[in-house]
């Protein structure tokens, strides 16, 4: 027997959550994504290098400027080309954007609604519009980063190989607002403070974030446990597979562990790195290193936009017009790997090119796909003891939990549906 | 009014910009009714719609199942972004071996149709929306024009008229780079040329372009037919109806 919840809401993308029933208790559950594959990778060989930044921007509405960031990173590596300082600087600055509108998306939008019992937004409005109109101005000062960097808040135009392929004479018109959203987001944190969350714990799970100087965003090599590992080795150290049941493709460590990404990670990994507001916020919500209870991932969230504002407040206030957008590539027969932290997590991109740099194959490695083992595994330590599992139970307590991780199943290939299974129909590949 | 929205074949992207009407989207939510859009909320019914937006391409039978079953339980739909328009960048595989890529992302088994269509192709649509992803501006004009029952205007001229308006000086002349600004519809107030980059056709091509007039021109740039063709299939608009044939 199965329980089904038809339609996961409240979360990128379209997948299904389904339980496989023996004698009414649980023996294994799924989360398949269906949503249909959009062959980007594919679609991407053969075709010049420059069109990298552009077309994997489309398989994230939500992150574009990550996959933009990865790809360029990726395309610079293979072509040897160094990146001034201050273009990195700027880079970073549209990320900031992109986590500050993608975290106060999740937090205001799809998450908050759970700790209030109220299906959306709107509703959640109607019980505190103050903190909903805090997260939407908070929304609005990232997306203006984006837009003032790139033209329009998502899948802004003048990332390029290089560098930019323009850039403000000024940015001091952003200063203003940033320091207003930054100020609202430590208003809501007294808020967030007063949230309950359910006693739940991740265990047995390694936690993987980048390493950098600063708490980790633009670049860096891969860490975890005490290791570093290159972008290059990357395939090394984790494998992605496919799963009979889902458009996405599965990872684990080679030697078989599960592992997380995103803000979780990063935070337990790099805590110390973050900007001194964002460190007194995580002191005023408890939160400390190891951070394993996925539901507060939303506290974790929100200490990064605080982050990421304070540290855009700075490299605006810095910022003077490089005297050059973008430094010359020339391409050569090479392969490069570019891995940044999206807001989700690592989103690690290779690519070999030609003489001429047509791209002769791609591979991108999305944080959803590596989170996927994880939140199967809190979500059968969520059931696994239960009798009598009903399916208004599973969608009440099941979907929090997935919301939580913030999956982006449009990257992972988006929709939740849940089900309980005949246990001898189904097998494991 | 009850209003629908959903998607298909797509990154998520267009539907956000409902997300940035913000306290539009709240007051709006006052005068429609929000029936059904799984992005937005966990309480969702699906019976009849007064209007309905639809975000990406048809690629999957379900898919084709599923836009029949909107269209049959809708009376106005709008085709929101270049997916649903066009077919999206995913539409790009649509003119080459579908095999040989699909075989480079997956080693088989989903139930995945060779082309990524947009949704004219199976059901009639009442209004498009341009770009990728779509911009606020239009979906509130469209709402508002919609809601007080007059039709929306958006518009039909090229990009090239904006970026005129705009002042800016053309990448063709001054830096000698390809720009799809021509035959590309406005609306995005010619964002890459004011970011001095040629326009690469994200809202998709004017009703009638005229293509041989575009490659004449550009063959004083020393462009070829199929480099432009190139160009147009990877434009997320490739298989827009009005240009598919061309290519
Ligand atoms: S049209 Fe572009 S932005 Fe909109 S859903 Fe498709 S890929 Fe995303
Ligand atoms: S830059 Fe492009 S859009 Fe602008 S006028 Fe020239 S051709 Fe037209
Ligand atoms: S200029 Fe062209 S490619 Fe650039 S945003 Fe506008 S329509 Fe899209």
């Amino acid at each position: 027997m199965k329980v089904q919840i038809e339609a996961l809401t409240r979360v990128e993308g379209e997948g299904s959550l389904e339980v496989f029933l023996r004698d009414g208790k649980p023996e294994s559950l799924r989360l398949s994504i269906y949503e249909p594959p959009r062959f980007i990778e594919g679609i991407l060989k053969g075709k010049p290098y420059q069109v990298i930044p552009d077309i994997t921007a489309r398989i994230c509405g939500i992150c574009p400027v990550a996959y933009q960031m990865s790809g360029v990173q990726a395309i610079e590596d293979a072509f040897c080309v160094k990146i001034p300082e201050d273009i990195e600087e700027i880079r970073r600055l549209m990320y900031f954007g992109e986590w500050v509108q993608s975290h106060a998306l999740h937090v205001f939008f799809l998450h908050l609604p759970d700790f209030f019992n109220v299906p959306s937004i709107i509703e959640l409005s109607k019980i505190d519009k103050g903190l909903v109109l805090a997260g939407m101005e908070i929304k609005r000062a990232g997306s203006l980063i984006i837009q003032t960097l790139g033209g329009r808040t998502s899948h802004p135009v003048s990332v390029v190989p290089g560098g930019f392929s323009a850039l403000p004479e000024s940015l001091s018109e952003l200063k203003e607002t940033l320091e207003k959203a930054l100020e609202k987001a430590l208003w809501t944190v007294e808020k967030l403070k007063a949230l309950n969350f359910p006693d739940f714990e991740l265990k047995e799970v390694l936690f993987v974030s980048l390493i950098e100087e600063d708490y980790p965003i633009l670049k860096g090599d891969i860490y975890l446990e005490g290791v570093r590992v290159s972008p290059k080795e990357f395939k090394s150290v984790f494998v992605e597979f496919e799963v009979p049941y889902s458009t996405a493709k599965h990872a684990m460590t080679k030697d078989g562990r599960v592992y997380l990404v995103g803000p979780i990670a990063r935070f337990n990994n790099a805590f110390e790195k973050l900007s001194p507001l964002a460190i007194e916020t995580a002191h005023k919500l408890s939160l400390e290193p190891m951070v394993k209870n996925p539901h507060k991932g939303i506290l974790v969230r929100i200490v990064e936009i605080v982050h990421a504002l304070e540290r855009s407040i700075r490299i605006v206030k810095d910022y003077k017009k490089p005297q050059k957008s973008k430094v010359e590539v020339v391409p050569k027969s090479s392969t490069g790997y570019g891995v940044s932290e999206a807001p989700r997590g690592i989103l690690w991109h290779s690519y070999s090119f030609d003489s001429e740099g047509r791209i002769l194959s791609a591979d991108i490695v999305p944080p959803t796909s590596q989170n996927q083992r994880a939140i199967e595994l809190s979500l059968w330590e969520l059931i696994k003891d239960r009798e009598n599992l009903k399916e208004d139970w599973l969608r009440d307590h099941a979907e929090p939990v997935i919301r939580s991780f913030d999956p982006c199943i449009s990257c992972a290939t988006h929709f939740l549906k849940v089900s309980l299974k005949d246990a001898k129909k189904f097998t494991l590949a | 009014m009850r209003v629908g929205v959903f998607k298909f074949s797509s990154c998520d992207g267009c539907q956000l910009a409902f997300f940035e009407l913000e306290e539009e989207l709240l007051r709006l939510s006052e005068k429609v009714q929000i029936q059904y859009f799984l992005e937005a909320s966990s309480k969702n019914t699906w019976d009849y719609f007064d209007l309905v937006f639809v975000e990406g391409s048809v690629s999957t039978p379900e898919e084709e199942e599923r836009i029949k079953k909107i269209r049959e339980s809708s009376r106005f739909l709008v085709a929101i972004g270049a997916c649903a328009v066009s077919g999206g960048i995913q539409s790009a595989r649509n003119f080459e071996d579908f095999s040989e890529i699909y075989f480079s992302v997956y080693s088989g088994r989903y139930e995945v149709n060779p082309l990524s269509k947009p949704l004219s192709d199976f059901v009639k649509v009442d209004l498009e929306i341009r770009g990728c992803p779509i911009n606020k501006e239009a979906l509130r004009e469209v709402l508002i024009a919609l809601l007080q029952g007059k039709s929306p205007q958006l518009p039909s001229y090229p990009v090239c008229l904006e970026c005129k308006r705009k002042g800016n000086p053309c990448v063709v002349v001054a830096k000698g780079l390809i720009c799809l600004g021509p035959i590309t519809v406005a609306g995005c107030g010619a964002l890459c040329p004011t970011f001095e980059r040629g326009c690469y056709g994200c809202y998709g091509p004017v009703e009638k372009p005229n293509l041989q007039a575009l490659l004449e021109g550009y063959s004083r740039l020393r462009v070829s037919q199929d480099l432009l063709k190139e160009l147009l299939r990877i434009s997320f608009n490739g298989y827009n109806k009005s240009i598919r044939e061309w290519l």
